[in-house]
C-alpha cells in the first residue's frame, strides 16, 4: 500500500474534511463526503471510481473551477476556499494545468499560440529555453504553426498536455484525456505524460475510468459515493480491475 | 412538426424574443406611420366640414391652378348681384389673408413654428365669439382663444398687428372658438379676425373678396340657387355646395398628410429592410446550431419536406407574433408622434386613433412576409441535412462558395445600380421613380452583402491587426472571431451598412447642396443686405410686406431694393404649373449675378419678359427671342417673350418674371425676400467711411424694420451662415431619422454576438480554466464587436460615399453644381457605429463572463 520514498515528497494539492453537497432536505446529493486526499510533488495519481462517483467534481474542486461547501483545497500553500473568483482564476493561471477530454485547444490559435495561451493572457513570454524544450517532447516542433483542426486527435491531446506543462505549474489536472481516441493514441498520450512525470518533474493528477491508463500513474485512489474507499500504489491493470472489481461486490 | 416548431422556439426565449423583437420594430414603424396619417385625415376632414359650414353655397373665382390665395378676388359687385338672385337670403363675403402676426405686449411677434398666421374677415358662421364681442369697427380685431390664452391677450388692450401691406395697433374686443361653438378646432394656426370693411383695408384689398358665402332663404332648394348662380354668374365663377367646398378644403389638407406619410413611410421601409437582413441572419446562425438535433429528427425519419417546414413554421409563428405586438406598439409609437408633433407646434385635437384594416394587413404583410421570406433560404439549406449529422460531432452545412457569391451577388448589385441609375435619369412621375430608386437600393444592399463575405475575412483581420499587436490575447482573440466566420460578420455589418450608407448618402448630397449654395453665395450675391422672414419653423417661411422695401428704397444711405416675390404654380405652361420668382429685373444683375448665358435680363417689356433657367430652357426647347403662351392662377394668359437664360438657379429659381407683371396678375403683394444695396460705397476713401457707411445703413434699415418684428436684415456673412445652418439642420434631421435603423442593428449585433458567444460556450470554458479572467474573456467580446462594427460602418460610409457621388452627379445642375465629401461626419458616423458595437456587446459580454466553468466546458 505505501512506498516508502515518496512519503519524503512535499505535496503538491491537498483536500481536507472537503465536501461538496448539491441540494439539501431529501434531495441533498453529497458528490464528496468529507475527503481528505494528498498529491504529492513529482508524482502521477490517477483518481478512479464508478460514474457519480465524484470523482470529477473532486478534480473541479481541487482545481479551482469548483468550490466546495465546507472543509479546504489547497495547492500549494494557498488555500483556494479563501480566494475570490479573480484570484482563483489568475492562480488557475499561474499555477494549474489542464487537459480535458476533448476540445482542448482554441481553434483560431496555432498549436505553438495554444501552448502558451496562460502565459499570452498572463501577459508574459514564459521561458523560451523551457516551452522549446517541451515542444521537443511532443514530437511536434515541425507542427508549431498548424491550427488544431490541421492535427489529429492524439497530436491535439499532446499539444493539450503541452499547454499544461508550458507554464510549469504547481499541478496539472486531467480529466479523461484518453476517453475520446483509439487505444494506439491512448498509449502516446499517456505515455508523454509519463515522461513529464518521470523526467520532468511534473505532479499530474488524472481522472479515469480506464485501468490500463491508470496503470500509468504512480498511485491510484479509488472513490465511491463521494469518499475515498481505497488506494493503490504502483498499480498494474490486472490489480486496479482487482479492486474496481472488490469494490463493486 | 408545428409542435417540433413551437417547443423550439419556447427553449430558446432569448433568440426567439430578438428575432421578434427586430420584426415587432418594423410592424411598429408601418402601423404607426398609418395610424397617425389615417388619424390625421380624419381629423382634417372635421375641420374641412368646419371651415365650410355657416353657409350653404360658396361662390368662387373659377381657378384652374394655383394656391388659395393667389386665387383672383370676386368683385364687390359680384355680391349684389348674388343677392339678386331668388333663393339667396343672405351674403357672407370671406376675406384671409397670409402673415398677418399679432404683436404680444412684450413686442414679440407671435410666431406659430409651422402653422401660417391667418387674417380673415369676421365670419359669425365659424367664429363662435366665447368672450367679449365681434370685431365692428375699424380699429378693433379678434383673435381666437387658443392664442389668447397662450399669449396672454386680454380682451380692452391694444395689440400691434403685422398684417400684409402696413403694421397697426388694434384693440382686442373679443376672443372666438373656430369651427365650433364650444371647442376651437385649430392646428396652432394664429387667426386674427377684423370687421369686413376694416380687413378689406389692412390686408389691401378693397375691391373684392376672397370668396361669397350665400344663405338660402327657407323654403328654397339650395340646388335650384345654384343653378340659378351659375347661370347668372357665368363661367368665370363657381359654385359649390358645403360639400364639395369640405371635400376641396379636405383634399388639400391631404396633400400635406400625404407628404407627411410618405416621409414616415420610407423611414418604416428601410426599419423593415434593416430588420429583414438580421432575421434572416438570425435564422441561418440558429440553423447552424440545430444542425445536430435536426440530423436527429431525420436518423428517427423527419422527411427533408417535413424539416424545412419546420423551419417556416417557427418563422411564421414568430412572424405572427410580433405582428401582433407590433400593431400594439405601432399604436403607442402614433400618439407618441402625435406629442411630438404638439410638441413642435402642431397641436392636434384630441380624437381617438384609427386602425384601419388596411392598416391590419400590411403590418401582417410586413411582420409576417418578412420573416417567412428571411426563412426559405434557412429552410431549403435544413433540407440538405442528413441523418449523419446527428452523429458526426463536427458536421457543418455547406456555405455557398464565396466564388458563387461574388458572382451571383455582383449580379444582383449591378441590377440595383442599373435601377437606380434609371430612376435618376429617367424623368419618371415621382412614384414611378421612387419605386425605381427604392428597387434600386434595395437590390445594391442585397448584391453588397451578399459580396461582402468575400472580404469579411481580410478586412476583419486587417483591422483587427493593431488590436492584435497592442492588446494582448483578449485583442488577438476578438479579431480571430471577428474573423472567423466572415458571412456571419459580413450579415452583421450589414444591418449597419445600410443605415450608414443611407446617412453617408445624405452626408454627401447635403455637403455638396451647401457647397454649391456657399459657392453661389460667394460669386453671385452684389447686395450688401437682404431683408428676410425672421421665421425659422417648417415649411416656406411667411412673406412680409412690400411697403418695407419701399420704406427702405426711401432711406438716403441706400442706394437700391429688389423686391423677391414667390408663388408656388404660380404660372401655368403647357398645362403644367410652374414655381415662379418674380423680380426687378432691371436692376436683377446689381443684386444678385445669375450667371446669365445668353439675352439679357434688363431687356424688354417688363409686362412680357420671361428669363428661364438653362435646364427649364432646355427642357421647352426654347432660347432668348421666343415667346411663350403662360397662363395666371387668375385665369388670363399672356404671350411672354424669353428676354435671358441663366445658369443659376439659387435666388431666381427656374422662372423669373418682373414684378410688374405679378402685379397685374397677383393681388397678393407680400415679398419672399429683397437685398439692399448701400449708397456711395463705390467712392468710400478708406475702411472708417466704409465702417460708417455700413453702421449707418444698417441702424436705418433696421429703423424701418423696428415695427415688424417677424422681419429682420442680415449682412452677406450672417445671410450665408443662416443659409448654411439651416441645410445643415436639415441635413441633420434626415440622418437623425435614418439613424433610427441603428437601433434595429444595434439588436442585430447583440443577436448575432450572443448567438456567436453561445456557439463557443465550450471554447470560453476552456479559455477561462486556463487561466483568462472575466474582465479579458469581456474585452474579447467587445473587440469582436468593434472590428465587426468598424468593418460595417467602414463598408456603409463608403457605399454611402460612392451613392452619394452618384447621386449629386445625376442631380440637375440647378440644384447642385460641386462635389463635396464631409470627412469629418464620416468619420463620426464610423466612429458612432463603433460605439453601437460596443454597447451592444455589452450584454453578450456580461453573460459570457458570468457562465459557469464547468457547465461551459460540458456543453457541447
Amino acid at each position: 500500500m505505501t512506498s516508502s520514498p515518496t512519503q519524503a515528497l512535499a505535496t503538491a494539492a491537498r483536500a481536507v474534511a472537503a465536501s461538496k453537497i448539491y441540494g439539501s432536505g431529501d434531495t441533498e446529493v453529497r458528490a464528496l463526503d468529507a475527503i481528505d486526499v494528498a498529491f504529492e510533488e513529482g508524482r502521477f495519481t490517477a483518481i478512479m471510481g464508478p460514474s457519480g462517483s465524484g470523482k470529477s467534481t473532486l478534480m473541479h474542486c481541487m482545481a479551482g473551477l469548483d468550490t466546495v461547501t465546507s472543509g479546504q483545497v489547497i495547492i500549494g500553500d494557498t488555500d483556494l476556499t479563501t480566494l475570490s473568483e479573480k484570484d482563483l482564476t489568475l492562480l488557475r493561471r499561474d499555477n494549474v494545468g489542464f487537459v480535458f477530454q476533448a476540445y482542448n485547444l482554441v481553434p483560431t490559435l496555432t498549436a505553438i499560440e495554444n501552448i502558451t495561451l496562460p502565459m499570452d493572457l498572463a501577459g508574459e513570454t514564459g521561458d523560451t529555453a523551457w516551452i522549446d524544450e517541451v515542444v521537443g517532447a511532443t514530437g511536434l516542433s515541425d507542427r508549431t504553426k498548424h491550427r488544431p483542426n490541421e492535427l489529429s486527435g492524439g497530436q491535439q491531446q499532446r499539444v493539450a498536455v503541452a499547454r499544461a506543462l508550458a507554464g510549469r505549474p504547481q499541478i496539472i489536472f486531467a480529466d479523461e484525456p484518453t476517453g475520446n481516441v483509439d487505444s494506439n493514441t491512448a498509449a502516446e498520450i499517456l505515455g508523454f505524460m509519463r515522461n513529464a512525470v518521470t523526467e520532468m518533474g511534473q505532479t499530474i493528477v488524472m481522472v479515469t475510468h480506464d485501468p490500463v491508463a491508470a496503470s500509468y500513474a504512480d498511485r491510484v485512489v479509488f472513490l465511491v459515493d463521494g469518499k475515498i474507499v481505497d488506494e493503490l500504489a504502483d498499480p498494474t491493470p490486472q490489480t486496479i480491475r482487482d479492486h474496481m472489481t472488490r469494490l463493486g461486490a | 412538426m408545428f409542435k417540433l416548431a413551437l417547443r423550439s422556439l419556447i427553449d430558446k426565449k432569448l433568440r426567439f424574443a430578438l428575432t421578434t423583437f427586430v420584426v415587432v420594430l418594423g410592424v411598429m414603424f408601418v402601423v404607426g406611420s398609418f395610424t397617425l396619417t389615417d388619424s390625421l385625415r380624419s381629423t382634417f376632414s372635421g375641420l374641412a366640414r368646419d371651415i365650410a359650414q355657416g353657409t350653404d353655397l360658396t361662390v368662387r373665382v373659377d381657378q384652374s391652378f394655383g394656391g388659395d390665395f393667389d386665387r383672383a378676388t370676386v368683385p364687390e359687385a359680384v355680391g349684389e348681384q348674388v343677392l339678386g338672385v331668388e333663393g339667396v337670403d343672405r351674403v357672407q363675403p370671406e376675406l384671409g389673408a397670409l402673415n398677418v402676426f399679432i404683436v404680444d405686449g412684450e413686442g414679440n411677434a407671435i410666431r406659430p413654428p409651422g402653422p401660417p398666421a391667418l387674417g380673415f374677415s369676421f365670419n359669425p358662421g365659424t367664429f363662435f365669439i366665447t368672450d367679449g364681442r365681434q370685431p365692428a369697427a375699424p380699429g378693433e380685431f379678434a383673435t381666437d382663444t387658443s392664442t389668447a390664452a397662450g399669449n396672454g391677450l386680454r380682451i380692452g388692450e391694444t395689440y400691434e398687428v403685422n398684417g400684409p401691406i402696413t403694421a397697426e395697433p388694434f384693440e382686442l374686443v373679443g376672443v372666438f372658438n373656430f369651427g365650433a361653438p364650444d371647442s376651437h378646432t385649430g392646428l396652432g394656426q394664429t387667426m386674427a379676425a377684423f370687421e369686413l370693411d376694416e380687413a378689406q383695408r389692412f390686408f389691401g384689398m378693397e375691391d373684392g373678396y376672397q370668396a361669397i358665402g350665400v344663405l338660402v332663404s327657407p323654403g328654397s332648394e339650395v340646388s335650384d340657387v345654384q343653378d340659378r348662380l351659375e347661370a347668372e354668374l357665368g363661367d368665370d365663377y363657381r359654385v359649390i355646395t358645403q360639400e364639395v367646398d369640405a371635400a376641396e378644403q379636405e383634399e388639400d389638407f391631404n396633400q400635406v398628410v400625404d407628404i407627411f406619410n410618405t416621409i414616415l413611410l420610407v423611414f418604416a421601409f428601410i426599419a423593415v429592410f434593416v430588420a429583414a437582413f438580421i432575421i434572416n441572419n438570425t435564422f441561418q446562425i440558429i440553423l447552424g446550431q440545430r444542425v445536430r438535433e435536426i440530423g436527429l429528427w431525420r436518423a428517427i425519419g423527419a422527411t427533408p419536406r417535413q424539416v424545412s417546414r419546420s423551419v417556416i413554421t417557427e418563422s411564421a409563428i414568430v412572424g405572427v407574433v410580433a405582428t401582433i405586438i407590433g400593431i400594439g406598439l405601432g399604436l403607442v409609437l402614433a400618439l407618441v408622434l402625435r406629442a411630438i408633433l404638439e410638441l413642435i407646434g402642431f397641436p392636434l385635437p384630441p380624437g381617438p386613433l384609427t386602425l384601419q384594416p388596411r392598416t391590419v394587413g400590411l403590418a401582417l404583410l410586413v411582420g409576417l412576409g418578412v420573416t417567412m421570406i428571411s426563412s426559405i433560404a434557412p429552410a431549403l439549406r435544413a433540407r440538405k441535412i442528413s441523418p449523419v449529422a446527428a452523429l458526426a460531432h463536427d458536421f457543418r452545412l455547406d456555405p455557398t462558395s464565396l466564388r458563387r457569391r461574388v458572382i451571383a451577388g455582383g449580379t444582383v448589385f449591378a441590377a440595383g445600380v442599373v435601377a437606380l441609375a434609371a430612376g435618376m435619369t429617367a424623368g419618371l412621375d415621382t412614384t414611378p421613380t421612387f419605386v425605381l430608386l427604392g428597387i434600386g437600393a434595395v437590390l445594391a444592399f442585397v448584391g453588397i452583402n451578399t459580396v461582402s463575405p468575400a472580404f469579411a475575412r481580410p478586412a476583419a483581420s486587417a483591422l483587427g491587426r493593431p488590436v492584435k499587436s497592442l492588446f494582448g490575447m483578449p485583442g488577438r482573440l476578438g479579431r480571430d472571431n471577428a474573423a472567423r466566420n466572415p458571412r456571419r460578420t459580413a450579415s452583421t455589418a450589414g444591418a449597419l451598412l445600410i443605415g450608414l450608407a443611407l446617412m453617408g448618402l445624405a452626408a454627401v448630397v447635403g455637403e455638396s447642396v451647401k457647397k454649391t449654395f456657399v459657392n453661389i453665395i460667394e460669386n453671385a450675391v452684389e447686395a450688401d443686405y437682404f431683408i428676410r422672414s425672421a421665421e425659422t419653423g417648417f415649411g416656406p417661411p411667411p412673406g412680409f410686406p412690400a411697403r418695407l422695401a419701399d420704406e427702405i428704397e426711401a432711406l438716403d444711405e441706400i442706394e437700391s431694393v429688389m423686391r423677391v416675390q414667390f408663388a408656388f404654380g404660380g404660372l401655368s405652361v403647357n398645362g403644367e404649373p410652374r414655381d415662379i420668382v418674380a423680380a426687378d429685373m432691371a436692376q436683377a444683375d446689381d443684386h444678385f449675378d445669375g450667371q446669365v448665358s445668353s439675352g439679357d435680363m434688363a431687356a424688354g417689356d417688363p409686362l412680357t419678359a420671361l428669363a428661364l433657367h438653362s435646364d427649364s430652357a432646355a427642357s421647352l426647347g426654347v432660347g432668348v427671342g421666343d415667346t411663350l403662351e403662360a397662363t395666371f392662377p387668375d385665369n388670363q394668359t399672356e404671350t411672354l417673350t424669353v428676354v435671358a437664360v441663366y445658369e443659376d438657379a439659387a435666388i431666381y429659381g427656374n422662372w423669373l418674371i418682373d414684378g410688374a407683371l405679378w402685379d397685374s396678375h397677383f393681388n397678393r403683394n407680400d415679398l419672399a425676400f429683397a437685398s439692399a444695396r448701400i449708397a456711395g460705397l463705390a467712392s468710400a476713401a478708406d475702411e472708417a467711411e466704409l465702417a460708417a457707411l455700413q453702421d449707418g445703413s444698417r441702424a436705418a434699415i433696421e429703423g424701418v424694420l423696428d415695427r415688424y418684428p417677424t422681419v429682420k436684415v442680415e449682412n452677406q456673412a450672417e445671410f450665408r451662415q443662416a443659409q448654411e445652418s439651416q441645410l445643415t439642420a436639415l441635413i441633420r434631421v434626415i440622418q437623425v431619422l435614418i439613424g433610427l435603423s441603428f437601433v434595429i442593428a444595434l439588436i442585430g449585433i447583440i443577436n448575432t454576438l450572443s448567438l456567436s458567444v453561445f456557439e463557443r460556450i465550450h471554447e470560453i470554458g476552456l479559455l477561462r480554466s486556463v487561466g483568462m479572467t472575466r474582465k479579458q474573456l469581456r474585452r474579447s467580446i467587445y473587440w469582436e464587436a468593434l472590428i465587426v462594427a468598424v468593418f460595417g460602418g467602414l463598408l456603409g460610409v463608403t457605399v454611402g460615399t460612392v451613392f452619394g457621388v452618384a447621386t449629386t452627379l445625376a442631380l440637375p445642375e440647378s440644384f447642385v453644381q460641386t462635389v463635396a465629401v464631409p470627412w469629418l461626419d464620416l468619420a463620426v458616423f464610423v466612429l458612432i457605429s463603433a460605439i453601437a458595437g460596443l454597447l451592444a456587446a455589452i450584454l453578450p459580454a456580461i453573460r459570457a463572463g458570468r457562465m459557469n466553468i464547468l457547465d461551459a466546458i460540458a456543453h457541447e
